[in-house]
């Protein structure tokens, strides 16, 4: 038996032994210098706009990985808020970097344009009204006109809220779709709610990916179209989306399809853009970075990422009502514009 | 993608349509549980472990004979096994900010050629294994990418050793078992692919796969007793799997321990009346 035992033992050290073994990986750390050279990396060989952002990414290196060197290991905060500085310097609301203890956003790609929305004069407009999903609706100018306000995309949404909403308006001669300051969520929300104004499916957009760690190792172009299938319900009237630069990310999208609607026009300010769709990895400090790493472009091929310029700009000026939703109406009363 | 959903259907026929009937089974039900390492660079860079555990049920029977003793008490030199294993895993990264689960199914049979010496108290077979592996996983913090797969599919050579023994009132049966991958294929996703664009169909390379790019190894030490009443299996398990391109890099890592319990069975034909 005493020899069995040593068989036993002299296999169970074995065993261990190789289940020790740890190939290649980011190994866990705080040294404040290796998270910058990683995420530096990340960036560099993974986020699709380091050429378009127009900066010089080596010597952001250099100069952030000379500050981590001064930065007292452990000190996660100040660690954080370099990452946070570096990460700014991208100006790109997909860009965020997640720890336990913080979450760091960038507000450089709206913080210098007009606010064209204000709630409390919304608020005139949008009363009496009922929620499907979460879509907030009510009608407006004498009953004449509906008006839908989608907050977020993403809040959930269902063909069936979609088919309730455009048969309250079954007697209205137009719609309003305000989605002003909604920074983007679920991209199948857009395509959802963009639905019911296409027949028949239309290419809305390209969009590509990285296929490799060069700044211009891109996949070839692939063809997105709306999905004129996804509701039953159809709104073959005139429809008015408006805009800001708050809209971002999917509701980006959501205003880039509606573009190819029939009987559809953009109102209000440039979108903030957000074309890039985001993807996530991990620094060695277990902190999650989020990035732009999928290319969006419109139909005509043009990158979306700096925002979608509206069909009729309007800035609001007036302190007593909404002029975007002013100018909405105005253009939904006149008949000449839907010829 | 079907190729791949065939040839793993067509395995799990194949174990579970191997129970002849009028044929003895040795069946094992073994209940794994254990840590783990993972190594999934198409969601993260960095390592991550935790706790799994699984069930497994493994069959063995011979071909051309009733029992594995035969009428003339002869070992049956040609037998088959078959394996389906469906294990869960939980794994943390270090710095315990994120978290895995993970969800691994594999069906493998083989057919081995057995050899014995001292008496029919030392036991060696050898023989070649099919087995089809299918693991996903979830990293639910990532954005537009959270989760990963595991498809593959591997010829493997399969060996062991068992060594009987005989207590006052037990039967002991030490066993070690090995199981290498020869030549198979896997699939690697495409790593800079989003969750959107999967939804239009995954793309990535089925490629073939042997020692040069994939290695995968299965190893099982275990004692079984033999009461007077039932059988019983205690052990430790470890897998080694390890493959990767130069974009990603995947590695698993488990040791388990390993408790089961052994009856033979036998499926009656139907008789005529």
């Amino acid at each position: 038996m005493k020899r069995f035992g040593h068989i036993i033992c002299g296999l169970a050290v074995m065993l261990m032994l190789i289940a020790c073994h740890t190939d290649e990986e980011m190994a866990y750390s705080t040294d404040p210098v290796e998270n910058i050279e990683a995420l530096w990396q990340i960036i560099d060989t993974r986020y699709c706009y380091v050429e378009e952002k127009g900066i010089d990414w080596n010597a952001i290196h250099d100069e952030y990985v000379a500050k981590a060197g001064k930065l007292k290991r452990g000190d996660q905060v100040a660690l954080f808020d370099l990452c946070a500085s570096m990460l700014d310097s991208l100006r790109d609301g997909h860009v965020n970097l997640y720890s336990p203890f913080d979450r760091s956003y960038s507000t450089a790609w709206y913080d210098t344009y007009p606010a064209n929305f204000s709630s409390s004069l919304q608020a005139q407009y949008l009363k009496d009204y009922r929620i499907a999903g979460s879509l907030y609706y009510c009608t407006i100018d004498h009953d004449s006109i509906g008006y839908v306000y989608y907050s977020s995309f993403s809040n959930s949404i269902s063909a069936g809220n979609i088919a309730w909403v455009l048969s309250s308006f079954r007697d209205c001669k137009g719609l309003i779709i305000d989605v002003r300051n909604n920074g983007g969520g679920a991209l199948t929300n857009a395509y959802l709610l963009s639905s019911p104004f296409f027949i028949e499916d239309k290419v809305i957009g390209y969009w590509n990916h990285k296929t490799g760690p060069g700044h211009h190792d891109f996949s070839e172009l692939e063809e997105l179209k709306s999905d004129a299938s996804l509701t039953g319900s159809k709104w073959q009237r005139p429809v008015v989306v408006l805009s800001n630069r708050r809209c971002y990310s999917a509701t980006n999208m959501f205003i880039n399809i509606m573009r190819y609607a029939d009987k559809a026009l953009i109102v209000g300010g440039t979108t903030g853009g957000g074309g890039g769709m985001p993807l996530s990895y991990e620094i060695p400090c277990g902190w999650t970075v989020r990035f732009s790493s999928v290319r969006m472009y419109d139909a005509e091929k043009k990158d979306i990422e700096q925002g979608i310029e509206p069909d009729v700009l309007v800035n609001m000026v007036s302190t007593d009502k909404d002029d975007i939703i002013e100018k909405a109406i105005e253009l939904i009363n006149d008949e000449t514009n839907w010829k | 993608m079907k190729r791949v959903i065939i040839v793993i259907g067509l395995l799990f026929c194949l174990v579970g349509g191997a129970a002849a009937e009028g044929v003895e089974h040795t069946n094992v039900l073994k209940v794994k549980f254990g840590w783990n390492y993972q190594l999934d660079t198409y969601l993260s860079p960095l390592a991550y472990d935790g706790m799994h555990i699984g069930i497994e049920n493994e069959w063995w029977q011979p071909f051309r004979q009733d029992t594995r003793l035969g009428k003339t008490g002869q070992l049956a030199q040609w037998a088959h096994v078959g394996r389906l294993d469906l294990r869960g895993t939980r794994q943390f990264n270090s710095a315990r900010s994120n978290l895995i689960y993970g969800l691994d199914i594999t069906a493998g049979w083989g057919a081995f050629y057995t050899w014995q010496w001292c008496d029919k108290r030392l036991k060696v077979f050898l023989g070649p294994y099919l087995e089809a592996n299918f693991g996903a996983r979830e990293l639910a913090s990532n954005v537009n990418k959270p989760y990963s797969f595991d498809v593959a599919a591997d010829v493997m050579a399969m060996s062991g050793v068992s060594w009987s023994f005989y207590g006052k009132k037990t039967s002991y049966r030490l066993n070690y078992q090995i199981r290498t991958n020869l030549i198979g294929f896997d699939f690697m996703p495409d790593y800079w692919q989003s969750y959107y664009e999967l939804s239009e169909g995954v793309k990535g390379t089925a490629r073939c796969s042997g020692h040069w790019n994939h290695h995968t190894i299965k190893h099982e030490l275990a004692l079984d007793m033999q009461f007077p009443h039932s059988t019983w299996r205690v052990g430790a398990a470890h897998q080694y799997i390890n493959y990767g391109t130069k974009d990603l890099h995947f590695i698993h890592n488990e040791i388990s321990i390993v408790v089961g319990c052994i009856w033979n069975y036998r499926i009656k034909a139907n008789e005529k009346l």
